[in-house]
């Protein structure tokens, strides 16, 4: 197996803060990658250095095989890299099919050539059946006109993932995809990874194991800043150091399982 | 190639490009009911206005970018216009091109600097750069530009017939320079493009995670704004024959931000709103005041003070300007009855 990204020695100061340490993480081709950890442990930050969001203090990230470790995010998802954010990132101010519109032309070269991407309507027949496709994959085709921020929370992350569909990634970040969602969204988010894990490379940020761990095929724990122990869900959840570390006390593990 | 029935259960349909006349057509009516009752000549002020703020809108209402410095670009287009005539030859379209070329390069320079800021800082750069043209127009350039004397400058006749300093043939001009400013506009808005510049109002960081290089959108739409404005400042100067520091002064830019708040930002229809409703208050209220203090009998305030007083009203009750209210009102109508039995 190929490794489709990878980091070396990658850390993240904020201020005397050490967000994310020396941190090498690597991602296979086709594998689907959980990273769990306490709030504050760096998962996030770490994501915000894949995606470019912010440039690293020391290290690099190779992204097959290239060195991207100064790329700007929108070159990183020309390359394939795409994410969501931990709080839904689609745009409140746009309707539901406006939100697509951009990834959905963005790989089209005869689309995003300036005669048609500046000129002819986006509200035209080819770009709203990609449109209509993108939502008919997450079940919104009857919200599609809706305005974003009417739409339910849970509408609003499957939207968010339908747009970052739509860029074809060949790596998917997740961040936190469940959070906040009720039982019901939870189970419809975790039919919709997976069906894109069976196309793509994912990894999913998640604070409670117990969602992810029938969904990924390794687990990766951070804590500080730093990635403790990886291997898969079963080795991991048994590590002693993971348990001490992350957990403290058996009874807690329990808890959080 | 799938036509639009073919999209399943979507509730929104393709919109065609010829829908556009439509709303010429309504603009025309609009001006030619406004014609009826104003003068050509202050209709034509008028309509220039109207152009300044559609490029306004673009840059404010749609991307979020709040200039103070909007001036600079139609003083640009006024000024090399108006030395064009002086200087280099009488024809108007060429003296009109050639004010259009020079703003465009200016804020394709200036756009590389103030596109890297934000907020505050990005209108008061703007508004820095306003002041040093004002400057230099007035005092280093005053051989050229007579300074605060004012410039004559008049032009030849348009395609060698249409005589500009006649009221009627130069309110037919502008009028066909709004006509092509709003159709171009608003192809421009509800094109990708369009989507992608106000998903930047909205948030411009994450607009990068969508693969877009925001930077340069951000600059192609600074560049089309301004020379846009400029666009208005040429008309300016081709259908007046005169000009003085005034067009460069950054002071105008206020009544372009009120009538772009009064209208509703974001919106064309709004801008185009908004500058009538301030063009009235603006023209009619100093003429009112003192005839209706005669009739209350006690000497009413300067008109600036009322239109401080509406614009009080639309920042605090009309949040979207008059567009918005105008637009709430139609939705709240269509829902109650949608859900009426």
């Amino acid at each position: 197996m190929n490794a489709l990204i990878t980091t070396q020695k990658l850390t993240k100061r904020f201020n005397g803060l050490t967000a994310v340490n020396r941190v090498d993480f690597g991602v296979h081709e086709g594998q689907t990658s959980g990273i769990i950890g306490p709030n504050g442990s760096g998962k996030t930050t770490l994501f915000n250095l894949l995606s470019g969001y912010f440039p690293p203090s020391d290290g690099a990230i190779t992204f097959q095989g290239r060195d991207i470790t100064r790329i700007p995010p929108h070159d990183r998802v020309k390359l394939g890299v795409g994410r969501t954010f931990q709080l839904v990132s689609v745009f409140t101010s746009l309707t539901a099919w406006e939100n697509l519109v951009l990834t959905n032309v963005r790989f089209q070269r005869a689309e995003i050539a300036p005669p048609r991407f500046f000129f002819r309507t986006a509200q035209r027949a080819e770009i709203l059946d990609d449109c209509a496709h993108a939502l008919d994959w997450v079940g919104l085709t009857d919200k599609a006109s809706a305005n974003v921020a009417e739409l339910s929370y849970g509408d609003k992350r499957m939207l968010e993932i339908a747009v970052v569909l739509s860029l074809k990634p060949r790596l998917l970040l997740l961040d936190e995809p469940l959070a906040g969602l009720s039982d019901h969204e939870i189970a419809q988010v975790v039919a919709l990874i997976q069906r894109i894990k069976t196309e793509r490379t994912v990894v999913i940020i998640e604070h409670k194991i117990s969602k992810i761990v029938d969904l990924v095929e390794r687990l990766v724990v951070m804590n500080e800043g730093r990635l403790i122990c990886e291997g898969a869900p079963e080795d991991v959840l048994r590590d002693p150091q993971v348990r001490e570390c992350y957990w403290g006390k058996e009874d807690q593990v329990a808890a959080n399982l | 190639m799938n036509t639009p029935a073919d999209i399943r259960g979507l509730s929104i349909r393709p919109a065609p490009r010829w829908k556009i006349f439509g709303q010429l057509a309504l603009i025309a009516v609009g001006i030619l009911l406004l014609a009826t009752n104003i003068k050509l000549h202050w209709l034509t002020d008028f309509i220039i206005f109207f152009i300044l703020v559609l490029s306004f809108d673009l840059l404010y209402g749609y991307m979020g970018h709040l200039s103070f410095g909007h001036m600079l670009y139609y003083g640009a287009g006024a000024y090399v216009t108006g030395l064009f005539l002086v200087n280099v030859g009488k024809n108007p379209i060429a003296a009109l091109f050639a004010g259009l070329a020079v703003a465009a390069i200016l804020s394709a320079v200036l756009g590389l600097i103030v596109m890297r800021t934000h907020g505050a800082s990005f209108a008061l750069i703007n508004m820095a750069f306003n002041e040093i043209g004002f400057f230099i127009i007035r005092s280093p350039l005053a051989k050229f530009t007579r300074g605060d004397d004012g410039l004559s400058c008049s032009s030849a006749k348009l395609f060698g017939i249409i005589d500009l300093s006649d009221d009627v043939s130069a309110f037919l001009f502008v009028g066909v320079m709004l006509l092509l400013v709003f159709a171009f506009l608003q192809v421009l808005t509800t094109s990708p493009f369009g989507i992608l510049v106000r998903s930047i109002k909205e948030n411009e960081k994450r607009v990068a995670f969508f693969g877009y290089d925001t930077f340069r959108s951000k600059w192609i739409v600074f560049v089309v704004s301004s020379t846009l404005a400029a666009l208005a400042g040429s008309i300016f100067t081709l259908v007046r024959g005169f000009l003085s520091p005034q067009v460069i002064s950054p002071f105008g830019n206020v009544e372009v931000i009120f009538a772009v708040l009064i209208g509703g930002a974001g919106n064309l229809y709004g801008a185009l709103i908004g500058g009538a409703i301030f063009m009235l208050i603006k023209n009619f209220l100093p003429v009112m005041i003192p005839e209706l203090s005669k009739v209350v009998g006690v000497k009413l305030p300067q008109w600036e003070m009322w239109l401080g007083i509406i614009l009080l009203i639309i920042v605090f009750a009309m949040r979207k300007g008059v567009v918005g209210v105008i637009r709430s009102q139609w939705h709240y109508r269509l829902r109650a009855a949608r859900s009426a039995p």
